[in-house]
């Protein structure tokens, strides 16, 4: 049980940290001149894939088990 | 002339309710599709920034925006933590990560509402001000109720309505916030980083 809980609080860790070095990519994305808006894009799609996959659990939604 | 109906007692009361696994299937399509819903407005905003501003934006403070983001990164990731708590019967963790996601939708807000706001753009400079208010505003309002939402939820926590085992109010609220914060994700780069900026 501890170490299901750990495990998971580490998830979110992970998650948040590859949040953050995506977002200052984008940052640094940004400052290079003409071209970026499709990078920028997709750096936005892969950040929001995090989100709804470890975050919001979209996975659940065709799960075949019950429960939280 | 007229047939009498009589009335027959039911023999035994039926039970309508479905299983709780079933409830939870339901609540979370019905949730997504509520989201789906509401992606349509964001979208017809992100999309009203790129037909009004194109490959062009206003001079926004890019040191706030960046700031802003990662305090609603950190907000999802108490969020997250938060779940992760009371699905493990961890209530004070469950309790204190609610509070500070709760704390940094406010510092988010004052720092949109309070800070950009407050800027050299207003909400009658033309196509930049409306923009921009109608995004953020939008945005910020959809913060707002996340935070009223939260409240609610660490109130009724402290109060012992949820288990590891029943917690839909939780996960709600946590879908619920990450879903603003999913938002953010695009408005961010469409706001802040993506054309070149227009001075004036």
């Amino acid at each position: 049980m501890e170490e299901k809980k750990k495990a998971a609080y580490r998830v979110g860790v992970i998650v948040l940290v590859v949040l953050f070095v995506l977002t200052i990519g984008e940052y640094f994305v940004a400052q290079i001149p003409g071209g970026v808006i499709s990078v920028l894009f997709i750096i936005a799609i892969a950040k929001s894939w995090a989100i709804m996959k470890y975050f919001m659990h979209i996975t659940s939604l065709w799960s075949e088990e019950g429960g939280h | 002339m007229s047939v009498a109906t009589p009335y027959v007692e039911p023999a035994h009361h039926e039970h309508h309710e479905l299983p709780y696994s079933e409830q939870l299937r339901n609540n979370r399509l019905g949730l997504w599709l509520f989201f789906t819903s509401e992606a349509f407005m964001f979208i017809g905003l992100l999309s009203s920034r790129f037909y009004l501003w194109g490959n062009t934006r206003p001079d926004l403070d890019q040191t706030l925006g960046l700031i802003v983001t990662s305090v609603l990164l950190v907000s999802s990731f108490f969020m997250n933590r938060a779940e992760t708590a009371i699905a493990h019967d961890d209530r004070p963790e469950f309790l204190r990560s609610l509070l500070i996601t709760a704390a940094l939708g406010i510092a988010f807000l004052v720092g949109v509402v309070g800070f950009e706001w407050q800027g050299h753009i207003g909400p009658s400079d033309g196509a930049y001000g409306a923009v921009l208010f109608g995004m953020t505003g939008m945005h910020a309002l959809h913060v707002v109720s996340g935070v009223i939402f939260i409240l609610i939820v660490w109130n009724n926590g402290r109060k012992g309505s949820f288990s590891a085992e029943r917690h839909w109010g939780v996960e709600a609220c946590a879908i619920w916030w990450h879903y603003v914060d999913l938002v953010w994700v695009f408005f961010y780069p469409a706001l802040y980083l993506m054309g070149h900026v227009v001075h004036g």
